[in-house]
């Protein structure tokens, strides 16, 4: 291990955890690491020093939709679009004669398309977009029939919640208490204003809890799915305000949507 | 903010105290768990870490590639890796989440390098107006959202209890991805100082965030 001043292997620990270190350093080191549970213990404990500095940066939220593709990237289905561009994107850049013979490749491949006739392709890109909007409709009926099937289980109770506003907005909450989970649906609501959205609230023991944000649609309807249930205590309302986009710990505006919550 | 008392129907109301600060800490599944259901092929376990970690990860792939759309598409990949990996996972090694953030790091990395590459061929860089603000945020637990705001409070005194040398090391080497010795060229200093910057700094840093480590109880 090169250059002072590093009187004990362990001394790399941090560096190795942050990804610091040189590479004969970081050889050596996990030589050593490999061997000593203590050396792996303190790496272990840098790495969560190193995982924090992120948690401490200013940036701005994931967009929403994002989840919807992280949860479509299950192994052994195509990979996101934004993967293959990041992974395009880092690959190492090929000799010129690789390029010149896969150019030819391609080329050649491309005269053979040709030659099997443009309606062929035709199509094939024909059935690729009927199969993608199958998928799509797939997809949302499967998204539905789980709604359907988690209203419908036994001991779901059905909230409405209301207000005083013109047009009138509304909400129903399904509420599965013994799964821990509830189901929003509202409607006739205005979409919030830039940077704003509106946050779902229970009431526990007399006092606030903030639940999910969320937005309405262009027909004035939004849906959550999965909403945590409060654990524990009374829980003896739920509420709806508006919010900044990023949600409050706290409610900063009146009530817009309430209903009461009774256990039985 | 004063107290407002909201009456409902049936005789019950609450009381809509503004200035009130108070706590929610749902009780959920551990990262380990949620790691062996999602090896499984759970997709609600998927949906339970991207909920906890999505906006960390998100943060430290933006600090590093500077563009939102290249951010959401290293948290994309980090967690489709994750995914794939779930079984791998080795929890001696370290918890989900210091394996997530050095999942994105890397690829947060690799797309930085690999841009400047392409930049260096084609001298086309453009860069893209900065981030507006994100709507409808997913913020599904509510306990969780306010140890992120505690964290992130805590994360950045300890930072600012670094000297400005210390942390422009550790900044270079984390976001930059830059090794010690690099370091040392980058800023003209003997590379021993450098190394004694690094560790000290992630000693001070462990030192003072330790209790604020992701690492959950089980």
């Amino acid at each position: 291990m090169s250059d002072t001043p590093h009187s004990s292997p362990m001394d790399l620990a941090a560096a190795y955890a942050l990804g610091a270190l040189d590479a004969d350093d970081a050889r050596t080191f996990e030589a050593y690491l490999a061997s000593s549970p203590e050396a792996q213990r303190e790496v272990a404990a840098f790495r969560e020093v190193a995982a924090l500095l992120a948690a401490g940066a200013d940036a701005p939220a994931p967009g929403a939709e994002l989840r919807a593709r992280v949860l479509r990237s299950r192994p052994g289905t195509a990979a996101p679009q934004a993967a293959s561009r990041v992974s395009a994107a880092a690959r190492p850049r090929r000799s010129p004669w690789a390029v010149a013979v896969l150019a030819s490749g391609m080329a050649a491949a491309l005269f053979l398309a040709f030659a099997l006739g443009r309606s062929r392709d035709t199509l094939r890109q024909e059935l690729a977009a009927r199969d993608s909007t199958l998928g799509e409709l797939a997809a949302r009926l499967r998204g539905r029939e789980a709604t359907l099937n988690a209203i419908l289980e036994p001991g779901v109770r059905i909230y409405e919640l209301t207000s005083s506003g013109d047009p009138k907005p509304g909400a129903q909450l399904f509420v599965d208490r013994a799964r821990g989970v509830a189901i929003l649906h509202a409607f006739r609501l205005k979409q919030a204003p830039a940077g704003r959205a509106y946050q779902l609230w229970f009431i526990k023991d007399g006092k606030p809890v903030p639940s999910l944000t969320f937005n309405a649609d262009t027909t004035g309807h939004a849906m959550l799915q999965q909403v945590p249930f409060p654990a524990g205590g009374v829980i003896s309302a739920a509420a709806v305000t508006e919010e900044p986009a990023t949600g409050s710990l706290q409610p900063t505006t009146p009530i817009l949507l309430v209903a009461p919550l009774p256990a039985s | 903010m004063s107290a407002r008392r909201i009456d409902l129907a049936g005789g019950t109301y609450v009381t809509w105290r503004m200035s009130s600060t108070f706590s929610a800490s749902p009780a959920g599944s551990s990262d380990r768990e949620l790691m062996t259901r999602a090896a499984g092929g759970e997709e609600a376990a998927v949906g339970r870490l991207y909920d906890r970690y999505a906006r960390v990860l998100h943060a430290v792939a933006y600090r590093i590639v500077g563009q939102r759309a290249d951010a959401e598409e290293v948290v994309a990949e980090t967690f489709a890796q994750a995914w794939r990996d779930a079984a791998r996972f080795e929890e001696a090694r370290g918890s989900v989440p210091a394996w997530l953030t050095m999942i994105a790091r890397s690829r947060a990395l690799d797309l930085t390098r690999a841009r400047v590459r392409r930049d260096r061929a084609t001298t086309s860089a453009g860069s893209e107006p900065g981030p507006g603000p994100a709507m409808g945020t997913w913020r599904s637990d509510p306990g969780e959202a306010v140890d992120a705001d505690e964290r992130q409070r805590k994360v950045r005194e300890a930072l600012a209890g670094l000297s400005a040398a210390q942390r422009e090391a550790v900044e270079l080497a984390f976001y930059e991805g830059l090794s010690q010795s690099e370091i040392a060229l980058r800023l003209d200093e003997p590379l021993g100082t450098v190394k004694t910057r690094v560790r000290s700094a992630m000693q001070k840093l462990r030192d003072s965030l330790s209790p604020y480590f992701f690492e959950r109880a089980e």
